[in-house]
């Protein structure tokens, strides 16, 4: 119980986000794993099956009984609070809440109302939110239409910690007052407010007990940092995309002394923004993504003792003033990608041998700076994609004995260098997204069995190679969209039960075959196979994957028409298709 | 599992504890509300965790020296849907129920409290 509701408040950025690995470029699938969360936990659920071992407590099926005859309820103020809490949660998880059933929370003591892109969440909701009382912690109200009054219901509920209005674009200045009430907040999030102004950023100035602040893509944030200089217990700032922090707003951060985690990706800041945070000396994570800095910024950065992860992607950073990398010995994670460095760069990332993730994507670097990574042994993932590597430099990555995801698309790596990673069996990710792999590249790779990720976008895999695929029985996706797969290659993917993302477009010899083949890989979230010779009289082999969420079957035999009636018939959780 | 009068009966086979799995081998009277006295087998009151802290704590409740558990808010109506939720769980993690647990509308709020009380 404890844990269900902490995890509501821990909110901003989590360390699982920032080392995660990005599996697939497809950033649709992300989007459609993300929409299973709330949406259909139930269909997760039913389709996983009772899993041995794990059964269900007596409370979890009383919540799940009174979830299918909510029409019973009308009041749950007799219950216990974690009771209560239990049930609505349980409401809200499968989109059942409503105005009228929220009303059966009335006076509950709940702790906890997270409704975070609920839909329907108005002024209306929050009479029954507000009659939590001193009970409410936590309330995420995100992207609703709550407006000023609304929001001020809440103004006794003045043990809140937490709370959440991100992108709640009815809420003024004069909305943000009520927030300076809550004076026990530690967590604040106010993402896209176009309320958080130089006026109106004066509601954050009685927040003493602040610990974590977004404000990401609060448009009209500039001039408004004066009012944070009293937030002493600040660890977290989240400015993302606030366009209109320059180089003048900088300086209010100076003082924050006890700040862990600062993101500030595409704001107007430069070299002269970054010196103001010299004396940050607690600092762990420091995000500059698509800041106009060079490399002169390092001169401050360097002194950040404590950094973590420092993120310089899309930035202007050169080779010359790099060396002042050398001393952050504590960096795990370093992002370097799109700026305009070179292998010269690299010799100044020797000493870090405590790097688990480095993002180099298209850098003008070749084999000869990958000599310099051979001694970051504790490297987990590497970025290389864009680049000018090729099979030379890979021979310096086979001690890289930890690495659970590479990229390497878009290189000059041709089927010889792969022999030179085949030892990397920690290896679940891995993307090959070339012309120039072809069948024989795969082959020396049947030794990384661990792999759950694999791209072979533009790869020329043919029918034979496809054998290789047996040896991945872990394989969660695979894309192979080189045009030469037929239906005998597609055999060898039938075993693969694991997978939930198979993309196999482009390979235009693909028949009705390849549906009847495929018809019992029922985890499959997301399927591809688009400019193929699918047809309408195959549809029906698709009945059996219950879980699929988008199908994309473009330049196919295929009527939208027909994919429609598959789709009502059969797939109810179907949300993206193609045609349609 | 039975009522009143029947408990001698109850898993005779498992009469003499054993000193090392006494933990887990012979019966366990629950009482309820009205005095009802329900004999399960120790193995499946260790479903709540609440029965296995009293049945397990060394030396410490008189429970585990008794055997009996009395339960003074429960009503035999809900012990008894307590009791054959213990044995559906045990027979669902073994693999041999699939079909759902039964609850009735009008008393799934009680018996979610008495399950809570229970940690079950």
């Amino acid at each position: 119980m404890g844990s269900a509701c902490s995890r509501n408040r821990g909110q901003v950025v989590h360390e699982d986000q920032l080392y995660s690995v990005k599996f697939s470029k497809s950033g649709s699938f992300k989007w459609l794993m993300h929409t299973l969360s709330r949406s259909s936990s139930d269909v997760l659920r039913k389709a996983q099956g009772p899993t041995p071992g794990r059964r269900p407590t007596l409370v979890e099926l009383c919540v799940a009984r009174v979830r299918e005859d909510i029409s019973r309820y009308s009041d749950f103020s007799m219950l216990p609070r974690d009771l209560s809490q239990l049930i609505f949660n349980e409401l809200v998880q499968c989109s059942y809440i409503n105005e009228e059933l929220l009303g059966a929370f009335r006076d509950c003591a709940l702790q906890d109302i997270c409704l975070d892109e609920y839909p329907g969440v108005k002024d209306a909701w929050m009479e029954v939110i507000a009659s939590q009382g001193q009970s409410l912690l936590s309330v995420d109200i995100s992207c609703s239409d709550v407006t000023d009054s609304g929001l001020n219901l809440l103004k006794d509920c003045s043990n809140m910690q937490s709370l959440a209005c991100n992108y709640c674009d009815q809420i003024s200045e004069h909305g943000l007052k009520t927030v300076s009430g809550l004076s026990n907040l530690t967590s604040l999030s106010l993402k896209k407010c176009a309320a958080v102004t130089a006026d109106g950023a004066k509601a954050f100035a009685n927040l003493v007990n602040l610990v974590n602040l977004d404000l990401e893509r609060c448009p009209k944030i500039h001039g408004g940092l004066v009012h944070l200089k009293g937030l002493r217990k600040l660890e977290t700032l989240n400015m993302r995309y606030c366009n209109s922090i320059t180089d003048s707003d900088m300086k209010y951060l100076s003082d924050f002394t006890s700040l862990k985690e600062l993101q500030l990706s595409c704001c107007k800041i430069s070299d002269c923004g970054v010196s103001y945070l010299r004396g940050l000396s607690k600092l762990s994570h420091l995000n500059l993504e698509g800041c106009a800095v060079t490399a002169a910024c390092l001169e401050a950065i360097s002194g950040l003792a404590s950094l973590v992860l420092l993120n310089l992607n899309r930035c202007a950073i050169c080779d010359e003033g790099c060396e002042k990398l050398e001393g952050l010995v504590k960096l795990k994670v370093l992002n370097l990608g799109f700026n305009h460095i070179t292998d010269a760069c690299l010799v100044h990332l020797r000493e870090l041998i405590n790097l688990e993730c480095l993002n180099l994507d298209s850098c003008k670097i070749g084999d000869e700076g990958l000599l310099h990574l051979k001694g970051l042994l504790q490297l987990r993932s590497l970025e290389l994609s864009d680049t000018a590597v090729g099979s030379n430099g890979l021979r310096h990555l086979s001690g890289l004995r930890n690495l659970h995801s590479m990229n390497l698309s878009f290189t000059v790596i041709t089927d010889i260098g792969l022999k030179k990673i085949a030892g990397l069996n920690s290896l679940k990710s891995l993307n090959l997204d070339n012309r120039q792999i072809t069948d024989n590249g795969l082959a020396a790779l049947t030794t990384l069995t661990g792999l759950t990720h694999l791209d072979l976008f533009g790869a020329r895999i043919t029918d034979a190679g496809t054998s290789c695929f047996r040896c991945f029985k872990g394989l969660q996706s695979l894309e192979a969209c080189g045009g030469l797969i037929t239906d005998a290659g597609v055999k060898n993917i039938k075993d693969l039960k694991a997978l939930t993302l198979l993309n196999l477009s482009q390979n235009g010899n693909l028949t009705d075959k390849t549906l009847e083949i495929i018809s019992g890989l029922t985890s499959l979230v997301s399927l591809n196979l688009s400019y193929s010779r699918v047809s309408n009289a195959g549809l029906h082999h698709l009945r059996p994957l219950q879980n699929l969420r988008s199908l994309s079957l473009d330049s196919c035999k295929v009527t939208a028409c027909e994919v429609k009636k598959l789709q009502l018939a059969a797939l109810p959780n179907l949300v993206s298709v193609r045609p349609e | 599992m039975m009522g009143k009068g029947g408990e001698a009966a109850a898993s005779a086979q498992h009469k003499e504890e054993n000193e090392e799995e006494g933990d887990m081998v012979g019966v366990v009277k629950l009482i309820s509300a009205e005095g009802f006295e329900f004999v399960i087998d120790k193995k499946a009151a260790m479903v709540s965790n609440t029965l296995r802290n009293m049945l397990t704590s060394p030396g410490g409740f008189a429970e585990t020296r008794e055997g009996e558990v009395r339960f003074p808010e429960i009503s035999t109506a809900i012990l008894e849907k307590i009791c054959q939720y213990f044995y559906w769980s045990l027979h669902y993690a073994s693999g041999k129920e699939t079909a759902e647990f039964p609850i009735e509308p009008e008393i799934t709020l009680e018996l979610m409290m008495a399950a809570n009380y229970l940690d079950t």
